[in-house]
């Protein structure tokens, strides 16, 4: 193993990091990101191992209550890793590595060596050594055998994410993949709900079954670390074989299914179609326009992140109403309609519309070598998402119209349409905004990641929880005001939104012309 | 009687990235109807010079006038009678190529049986009938010579090449030097960079030689090479390009004993 090689691989990851820093919003990034860091292991030491450990010792449940709280630590990496994207983002392809003098085997550690030492995992390593200490600390379990479950831990939970990412990697890759993956997210989403009613029966099959599904726990990862970090006799060991044997099967799988190279897709289109759909929709806009936005559509049609996450918008929306209406009791599927509108109004193509340019790499170049203004390809992108978003509205309205709870109120529909216009314009006027200001280069390729700039994830990620939580906070402030009877108050707020937008594309076309060249440095990866 | 306009007149042109110069004072004038070489070694300012004069770049100082009309980033009349193949191609790697080049076509107002005419007689003369691949599965020949087909689609009246031939094969390179040839005999003008200085010998008939950062050393004209004659220049007489280029660009690279 050439471990110095190795070391001067994992050493340029992190002088790659650094660089990024020397731009001055990689400067801004790296200061709030390294003060969340430090807010969060502080308060993920405590919170996480501290509360658990007391909780542990007072009821006298050491092993369980670890058990729930890793349960938890790992299903969060695996949501933030496979869903959100972060902390998986390849940073030495495989072909890349070939040209330096080192083996297969060593290029496969280097890779996932590289991966695990992603600063973002060091907040799940924080909140399970925290657990381990305060556990230690509380007299439930030993120093050693805790540090030793927690880093067999980190590491399979590592090795899950990855290989759940490639497995998912590998389906959108396939024909119908994203169809598959969408109906298993939708089985998933819509599964704990649906069972809840059985489950509540307590029939002797169902007892059965939630036995055997504690059996199993017992031989689960976060089970196996729970039980090594709470004894200390041979039990203890018993909980790192576990976890041995975990790390063993899933580093097994992940090579078999890297060794095994991905199918390329066959060819989509053999014979050359000059009137596909994309150019009838195009043809909807203004004759300068129509080329860009058909333009547009084919380039985005044809990402597999995009296939993946726009035909998301409208079944995610319809489970959070589902599940946050039953969830908050009877009086709030009102609240929760207004925020899955809300949310409908822009999921679709939240991700895109913040980084406009940046999965056009050298193609950027054209649009500014074309015979229009230069800005014109900037708006088109916007007309685009726009337009893709708002087919999404009239859709869920006539399924609220169809399936909604008690007499049918058209005070409530048109509120709810309002918010999901309210959305989508405000959205994507802060896209024109974020897509020049914060663009960052992207994989076209990869199906997931999170590739958006700091700046794109705060209005996306923050956005989305505004739009999630205020109308349940202001039902529970004011009742009245999230109901149909002040309907008239949210069309206003959309006109508004609508205005905000219009002026935001007039004053980002100026923009655009003074920051062009700054965008093409930073899209074609010179910046 | 007025003579005609020139093809490209660049005056006092100045290109700075911060502290950084790329581009110096450069100044020249390219007749209609020639083919004009513009050489310097790597990192001279070539691709600058060609971002400028043709709507990618904002110039720092300097004015621009193609076709006898000042030009800038905004100017869309003009880029319409232009055509450029940048350095990086400018594709889009998911399209197919007749996708590509129908969308520059159509952005260039042709019509649409003029577009899929065009587009169709393009992917036949270079031999791009693959339908099958899209531009990100072509080979580097082969997305040049997309970003060549979309370069002339529009039958431009100037076209700016950057390293046209570099990755072409000679079949390729042959059919493209055909067509330009055939291109600026129609009184149109090709403004081309090239390292290839034995192609730019025989294919151009005036070239322009800069040196880092991007000042303009020797213009003139290198028809005289094809016929056995010579370039003075410095006191001295060059009887090929290449020996001048790099008398006037003082490009040496030194000797690596371990090598």
């Amino acid at each position: 193993m050439n471990l110095e090689l190795i070391g001067q691989l994992v050493r340029l990851r992190y002088k790659l990091l650094w660089a990024k820093t020397r731009t001055r919003n990689g400067k801004i990034a790296l200061f709030f990101s390294g003060y969340i860091l430090l807010v969060m292991i502080i308060a993920l030491l405590s919170a996480g191992g501290f509360g658990a450990g007391l909780t542990a010792v007072r009821s006298g449940k050491g092993t369980l209550v670890a058990a729930a709280v890793l349960t938890g630590v790992g299903l969060q990496a695996l949501i933030s890793t496979v869903v959100l994207g972060f902390g998986v983002g390849t940073i030495f392809a495989e072909t890349e590595l070939r040209r330096y003098p080192i083996k297969a085997r060593e290029r496969r550690v280097v890779r996932h060596v590289i991966g695990i030492l992603d600063p973002f995992w060091f907040l799940f390593l924080a909140l399970d050594l925290g657990l381990a200490f305060g556990l230690y600390l509380f007299g439930a379990g030993s120093f050693w055998l805790g540090l030793a479950a927690v880093v067999l831990f980190f590491i399979a939970n590592y090795l899950a994410a990855r290989l759940l990412t490639l497995v998912v990697d590998r389906l959108m890759a396939k024909k119908g993949g994203p169809i598959v993956l969408l109906a298993s997210l939708m089985c998933l989403g819509f599964l704990p709900s649906l069972l809840q009613p059985v489950f509540q029966k307590k029939s002797p099959i169902v007892v059965a079954l939630g036995r055997t599904v504690i059996r199993f726990f017992h031989y689960t990862p976060p089970y196996g670390a729970a039980v090594a970090m709470t004894h200390f006799d041979l039990a203890a060991l018993s909980g790192i074989g576990v976890l041995l044997a975990w790390l063993l099967a899933l580093t097994a799988v992940l090579v078999v299914i890297e060794r095994r190279p991905p199918k390329i897709r066959s060819a989509q289109t053999t014979a050359i179609t000059w009137n596909s759909p994309f150019e009838r929709l195009g043809a909807l806009f203004p004759e300068r326009y129509a080329p860009l936005v058909s333009h547009w559509l084919r380039f985005y049609f044809r990402n597999n992140r995009f296939r993946t996450i726009y035909p998301l918008a409208l079944p995610l929306a319809a489970f959070l109403l589902f599940f946050f209406g039953k969830q908050a009791g009877p009086h709030s599927t009102f609240p929760a309609a207004l925020s899955a509108f809300a949310i409908l109004g822009c999921i679709g193509t939240a991700q895109f519309a913040v980084n406009q340019f940046g999965y056009v790499s050298g193609g950027f170049r054209r649009f500014l070598l074309l015979p229009t203004d230069p800005a014109a390809a900037f708006r088109a992108g916007s007309f685009t998402f726009l337009m893709l978003s708002s087919a999404l509205i009239p859709v869920a309205a006539v399924l609220w119209c169809l399936f909604v709870p008690g007499p049918f109120d058209a005070r409530a529909l048109a509120m709810l349409v309002s918010a999901s216009v309210f959305s989508l314009f405000l959205f994507h006027a802060l896209g024109l905004w974020v897509s020049l200001l914060a663009p960052r280069r992207g994989s076209y390729t990869t199906s997931f990641g999170n590739d958006l700039s700091f700046a794109a994830n705060v209005v996306v990620i923050a956005g989305m929880m505004i739009m999630l939580f205020a109308p349940r906070l202001l039902a529970k402030a004011f009742p009245a005001a999230v109901s149909p009877v002040y309907w008239w108050t949210v069309p206003p707020a959309s006109v508004l939104a609508a205005a905000f937008y219009f002026a935001s594309l007039r004053y980002t076309t100026t923009l655009f012309r003074v920051r062009r060249e700054q965008l093409l440095a930073i899209v074609e990866g010179k910046s | 009687m007025d003579s005609p306009a020139d093809a490209i007149r660049i005056s006092g042109l100045v290109k700075r990235y911060g502290t950084v110069t790329a581009v110096e004072n450069l100044s020249l004038t390219v007749r209609p109807g020639t083919m004009f070489g513009f050489l310097g070694p790597n990192g001279s300012g070539k691709s600058t010079t060609i971002g400028c004069i043709t709507g990618l770049l904002d110039p720092t100082a300097g004015q621009v006038e193609l076709l006898g009309q000042p030009f800038d980033s905004e100017n869309a009349a003009i880029k319409r009678r232009i055509g450029v193949m940048p350095e990086t191609l400018g594709l889009f790697d998911p399209l197919y190529a007749h996708e590509f080049l129908a969308f520059v076509a159509r952005m260039f107002g042709l019509d649409e049986a003029t577009t899929r005419s065009r587009v169709t007689e393009l992917l036949d003369a270079l031999e791009l009938t693959d339908t099958s691949k899209t531009l990100a599965d072509y080979s580097t020949g082969m997305r040049k010579r997309v970003a060549f087909a979309a370069a002339v689609i529009h039958t431009p009246e100037v076209l700016f090449l950057d390293e046209p031939f570099e990755s072409i094969d000679p079949a390729g390179v042959s059919l493209m030097k055909q067509w330009l040839r055939r291109f600026t005999e129609q009184g149109r003008t090709v403004f081309m960079t090239s390292h290839v200085l034995e192609t730019v010998e025989r294919l151009c008939e005036e070239v322009a030689i800069i040196t880092r950062p991007g000042k303009l050393v020797w213009q003139g004209d290198v028809t005289v090479l094809a016929n056995d004659g010579a370039i003075a220049c410095g006191g001295r007489e060059f009887r090929a390009l290449e020996p001048l280029f790099l008398h006037l660009t003082g490009e040496r690279y030194k000797d690596l004993a371990w090598l």
